[in-house]
Parts: structure tokens; C-alpha cells; sequence
């Protein structure tokens, strides 16, 4: 009975319900109160950025000068570059701004990127509110006032931002910056229900006081943001989303890099999820985020991959079969194409169910532009990502299930 | 109710409005192409019929009138084809589809008859082919006999292929394979009345159509009429 027409079927019901879902939620008035949520500029509590860096001499002058620009009373905030054991000019681009007077350097040995986020935690012992970027990404002005209003809420322990690709310039990264602003849509719906569980690493801050209860960055994997969200969760400490706070991070620009950066985000989802957050799978206790998004997330990481593979072997097949029914005919008949009639125009329930799923996806785009005001053109994001993203999306899923299977690790880059 | 309690159900209700709206859409669908398939079947059954009545007027001086190349012909293989697409969406089972096979049968036997009744008064010499084929699971080289014959069909225009479900339930396709004397090794084959089973290639498949077929027919890949 459980056939893959089944299992695909299932599937592509449980994702229409789940985007339907989402979008009923996201005009309810839990999220619609949060997106229209203005900034307050009457709180200002001491903020402290902390950039971890390994080797990113092209983008950390960009990222400090992105800081530097931020509209935040200035005796409030402060930066800290943490230069994990570059091998290139790194230190040497962070020399520039050492007698900034709000800037701070800590140099030290590598040890991965959660050991440079704990070290400045550790410098920055006084204040209220941390926040994190990531070294190859650049935030907005505005994003730090914006991203604080979210913590005039006491029970508000994190907050996450809009992140979106910095000047997409190839088809994959087009594909990505798409990708990133469905993703907009997606935090913003799903912290309407406390159901996030990542904090990324482009402009993620925290309570000081995160850190006192639950501790500081692990290792997670190689997925040190995901890992502290997780455990966020298990603490029920509520992690908001900002959809204005605007961040741009650098894609990956080749398949392979981008393969390679997401098989270790899914690698070490699927390693948080089964190692050390089982007891998070279907709990309700963690509400829509236990019994909802966190099995699905599961669930559509195993089935795309197995979908994927079977349609693989299914097209194999198939050129096989045809390759043995053809045989002896000559290739003049077999590559004429046939005469376009309406009748043969494949229309099934899934096509239809895909083109539903597909549209719905892409208001969620046409959303998540809209509330975060990212700018740029979503045409060609959207056609490279509805060109490409089914094909390449489904590799990472494979690999990263057989590095989880077969405990395979890799390095960062 | 809480928020999020009211807003899945509100889901699942969009949900199952968006999945039945589609489900009714495919089966609209095709039932219009049953539709247009019962139409074609219904246009070629009266031009079956207006042939065999234009026949038996003409009974005297029938020939000068009718020729091989009607468009008679190419309708019924059109439609053949459509009706093997509605089968393959539908499956075999599905009893439209089974009924339409039936009517489609019924209007080869009669389009058959009436062409050697015509090759035999007229002196017209089409190239007829019984093709006897099985969707069970019987016959491991029907797909293979069945792409070579439509290769031949559609660069020969004067062959005439007709295709029939072996184990179709239909009184006359039945009398048809008892007179031909048709044993159940499929794919089975009549080409001008001589029974051949099995299918190996395309060339041996060749040898049993008559030489001058491929003397005097000009090889296309588009099988247009005259």
C-alpha cells in the first residue's frame, strides 16, 4: 500500500495543508500585530555585536563599516571582531579599526566558530543584549533600532532578522536570494508561534541572560545557531523574528559550495534533531513546534530525498525501456517530435497539486519582500529558483541523510 | 479555541477545497477526453456505416468511386492512439475505458471487413496487420511489437494496423480470433493472412511484410495520406 504513488501523494497533502496553514496564520492577528510593529527608539540598551572571523579578509571591512553605520546612540553599542586564527590577511584589515573607540579586536586560535562567538560573550560581560553577524554579511542602518523594539516584550529572549543574498549575480545565486526571502516570510510566520529553530548567523541577538541560564555556543554540529535555538526552545525561552530588520549575506556562488554549505546545515539539523533534541520531536509541550515543524521538517528531508531518488531511478528506467523498445527503429522516426494535441498534455493531480504548491510559494516570496522592503527584483530569482531549486535541493538532502547515516564529516569550507 | 487550533483547521478546510477542487478538475478532464474519444468513435461509426452503404449502392461499379487511402483510416489509428492514452491515465480496468476499447474493437472488425471486401472486388491491395497484444502482464515484448508497428504504420501509409486487446471480453473479437485461429502467444500478428507470434526486431518483422511494400512505398516519417 505504501508505495512511493502513496508516500508522494502523502506528501504533497501534507505540504499544501502546511502552506495553507501558514498563510491562514500569517493573516491572523498574532503575526499581523508583529509585522506592523514600529520602532521605538525610546530604549536604547547596551547592545554588544560580535563578529566572528576565520579568514574573510574580502568582507570584514564591510561588515565593520555596515556596523559603524548603524542609527544606535553610539555610547550603547559596541563591536567586537573576534579573529579566529586567520591564515590570511584577516588581522591585518581588523589592525584598521583598532583605535576605533567603539570597536574592540580579540585575536586567538582557531577553535571554530563558537568557541569566537564565546570569546566575545566573555569581552562583552556587561551587556544587556548580543548580538551576532557573521563576517561576510552587512546589515542596514536601521536594523539594530528595529531589531532592539523587539525586546520591549520582557518574555522575548532572542530575535532574529530578514536576511536576504548580498548582489546576486549567477543563477545560483539568484535561486538563493529567493530562496532567502521565502525564508523571510517563513521566520516571520513561524515566530508568530514561538516555532523557530534557528538563530542564524546573520544578525541574531540575545539576552545577555540567555547565555547565564542555558550557557554559551557549542559546537552543534558545525551549526552552532541552530544548536543554541534548539536548546533555547527546551528552556521555552521565546525567540522572536524582526521581518524589518534587514541583513545581506553572501551566497554561495557554485553548486558545489553551495552543496557543500548546505549538506552541513542539514547534516547537523538532522544531528541536533536525532542526537540531542529527540525529546523535542512531537512533544507538545514544545506546541506547534514539537508537534508540527520539527516532524515535518524531518519528514520532508527524508521524503524529498527519497522521492528524489526514486524519480532518478524511475527516469532510468524509463530511458532503458524505451531505449529497448526502440531498438532497431531508425533515430529519424524516434527524435521526430510529435504533432502538439491538447488531449496529450499530461494533467494529473500532481502537477496541479505542484503548480498550487509552487504558486503558493511564490506569494510567500511576493510577501516576504513586501514586509521585510528588501530590495531588488524577484523575476529572475523566482524563475531561477522554480528552474533550479528542485534539482539541486534534493542532492544536499541526499548527502547530508548519508552523512548523518554513515557519521561522515566535513570541514566548514 | 485558540489561535492556532482554529487556524489549522481553517487550513485543513482550504486543504480539502484545494485537493477536491483539483480531483474534479483531472476527472472533468478526463471525461472530456472520453468525450471527444466517444465522439471520434461515433464520427468514424457512421463513416463506417456511409462506406458500407456507398459500397452495397456501387455494388456494380464500386471501385472508380472508393480508394485504399480514405481518411477513414488514419482517423481509426488517431483514435487508437487516443484511446491507448485514456487507458494509460485511466488503467485498464476503468470501465469506460473498457467499453470505448470495445466499440473501438468492433469498429476495426468492420473497418477490416470492409477493406478485404474492397482489396478482393477493387483489386486494391492495402497491407493489413492483425496485431494481438495483452496489457496483463502476458506478453514481455508487446511494447516493443507495438512501437515497431506504429514505426511501420506511420512510414507506410498503405499498411493498415489493427491493434486488439487479446483478452478483451467482445463476442466478435473472439469469433475473429477463433476464425484466424490465434493461439495465445502474444504479441500475435496476422499480416495478409499469414499468423506470425513473437517479436524479436524490427527486421525480422520486416521480412513478413510482402517485398513489394518496401519497393514501391516512399519511406516518411510523417505516414501523410494522399
Amino acid at each position: 500500500m505504501w508505495g512511493p504513488n502513496t508516500i508522494t501523494y502523502v506528501s504533497f497533502f501534507i505540504a499544501l495543508y502546511f502552506e495553507s496553514f501558514l498563510l491562514v496564520t500569517f493573516l491572523s492577528e498574532p503575526a499581523r500585530k508583529r509585522r506592523l510593529t514600529e520602532r521605538n527608539s525610546n530604549t536604547a540598551p547596551s547592545v554588544a555585536i560580535i563578529v566572528p572571523c576565520f579568514n574573510e579578509e574580502n568582507t570584514i571591512a564591510s561588515t565593520t563599516e555596515s556596523l559603524l553605520k548603524l542609527e544606535y546612540p553610539k555610547e550603547n553599542l559596541s563591536i567586537i571582531l573576534v579573529d579566529d586564527g586567520s591564515t590570511d590577511n584577516t588581522a591585518n584589515v581588523m589592525a584598521r579599526y583598532a583605535r576605533h573607540p567603539r570597536i574592540f579586536i580579540h585575536t586567538k586560535e582557531n577553535g571554530g566558530k563558537h568557541t569566537a562567538l564565546n570569546a566575545g560573550i566573555r569581552i562583552a560581560k556587561d551587556a544587556d543584549i548580543i548580538g551576532c553577524l557573521d563576517a561576510d554579511s552587512f546589515v542596514e542602518p536601521d536594523a539594530l533600532g528595529f531589531a532592539i523594539t523587539a525586546f520591549d516584550r520582557p518574555e522575548v529572549m532572542a530575535t532574529t532578522s530578514a536576511m536576504s543574498v548580498h548582489a546576486p549575480k549567477n543563477l545560483i545565486q539568484h535561486m538563493q536570494y529567493a530562496e532567502y526571502i521565502f525564508g523571510i516570510t517563513m521566520r516571520h510566520i513561524l515566530s508568530s508561534m514561538n516555532s523557530l529553530y534557528v538563530t542564524p548567523g546573520p544578525f541574531s541577538l540575545y539576552r545577555m541572560e540567555v547565555f547565564k541560564k542555558i550557557g554559551y555556543f557549542s559546537h552543534g554540529y558545525q551549526t552552532e545557531d541552530m544548536e543554541m535555538a534548539l536548546r533555547m526552545q527546551k528552556a521555552h525561552m521565546l525567540i522572536e523574528n524582526s521581518p524589518r530588520v534587514r541583513v545581506y549575506t553572501k551566497a554561495p556562488s557554485t553548486i558545489t559550495a553551495l552543496i557543500k554549505q548546505r549538506m552541513r546545515w542539514t547534516s547537523g539539523f538532522l544531528r541536533n534533531m536525532l542526537f540531542e533534541y529527540r525529546g523535542l520531536i512531537g512533544n507538545p509541550r514544545y506546541g506547534v513546534l514539537g508537534i508540527g515543524v520539527l516532524p515535518l521538517s524531518i519528514f520532508s528531508i527524508i521524503t524529498v530525498a527519497g522521492l528524489f531518488l526514486f524519480s532518478v531511478f524511475q527516469i532510468i528506467s524509463n530511458m532503458i525501456h524505451m531505449f529497448i523498445v526502440s531498438r532497431g527503429i531508425p533515430l529519424s522516426y524516434i527524435l521526430t517530435p510529435h504533432t502538439f494535441d491538447w488531449f496529450y498534455f499530461p494533467i494529473t493531480t500532481l502537477l496541479l497539486v505542484g503548480i498550487v504548491l509552487m504558486s503558493m510559494t511564490i506569494i510567500f516570496m511576493i510577501i516576504g519582500k513586501q514586509i521585510s522592503r528588501t530590495p531588488g527584483k524577484l523575476t529572475k530569482s523566482t524563475a531561477s529558483y522554480i528552474l533550479l531549486y528542485w534539482i539541486i535541493s534534493p542532492i544536499w538532502l541526499v548527502r547530508a541523510i548519508a552523512d548523518t547515516i554513515t557519521n561522515t564529516h566535513h570541514t566548514w569550507r | 479555541m485558540n489561535t492556532i487550533t482554529r487556524n489549522a483547521i481553517i487550513a485543513l478546510g482550504i486543504t480539502l477545497l484545494i485537493v477536491g477542487t483539483i480531483v474534479y478538475t483531472v476527472h472533468y478532464i478526463n471525461q472530456q477526453r472520453l468525450s471527444e474519444i466517444n465522439t471520434m468513435q461515433t464520427q468514424l461509426s457512421t463513416d463506417t456505416l456511409s462506406l458500407e452503404t456507398q459500397f452495397a449502392l456501387l455494388e456494380n461499379a464500386p471501385c472508380q468511386d472508393i480508394s485504399s487511402d480514405t481518411v477513414f483510416s488514419h482517423g481509426l489509428s488517431t483514435l487508437g492512439d487516443k484511446l491507448a492514452f485514456a487507458e494509460g491515465r485511466l488503467g485498464s480496468r476503468d470501465q469506460q475505458v473498457i467499453e470505448l476499447k470495445k466499440e473501438y474493437a468492433l469498429l476495426e472488425i468492420r473497418d477490416y471487413l470492409l477493406i478485404q471486401k474492397l482489396s478482393t472486388t477493387c483489386h486494391i491491395t492495402p497491407v493489413t496487420v492483425l496485431y494481438f497484444y495483452s496489457n496483463t502482464g502476458d506478453c514481455s515484448s508487446c511494447d516493443r511489437a507495438g512501437y515497431a508497428l506504429s514505426y511501420m504504420r506511420k512510414t507506410y501509409p498503405r499498411i493498415r494496423v489493427y491493434s486488439f486487446d487479446y483478452h478483451l471480453d467482445l463476442g466478435a473479437l473472439k469469433t475473429l480470433i477463433e476464425v484466424k485461429k490465434i493461439k495465445p502467444t502474444l504479441p500475435a500478428f496476422v499480416i495478409q493472412r499469414k499468423r506470425f507470434y513473437g517479436f524479436t526486431s524490427l527486421a525480422r518483422l520486416e521480412k513478413e511484410f510482402p517485398k513489394d511494400l518496401f519497393a514501391t512505398s516512399t519511406a516518411t516519417s510523417t505516414g501523410s495520406q494522399k
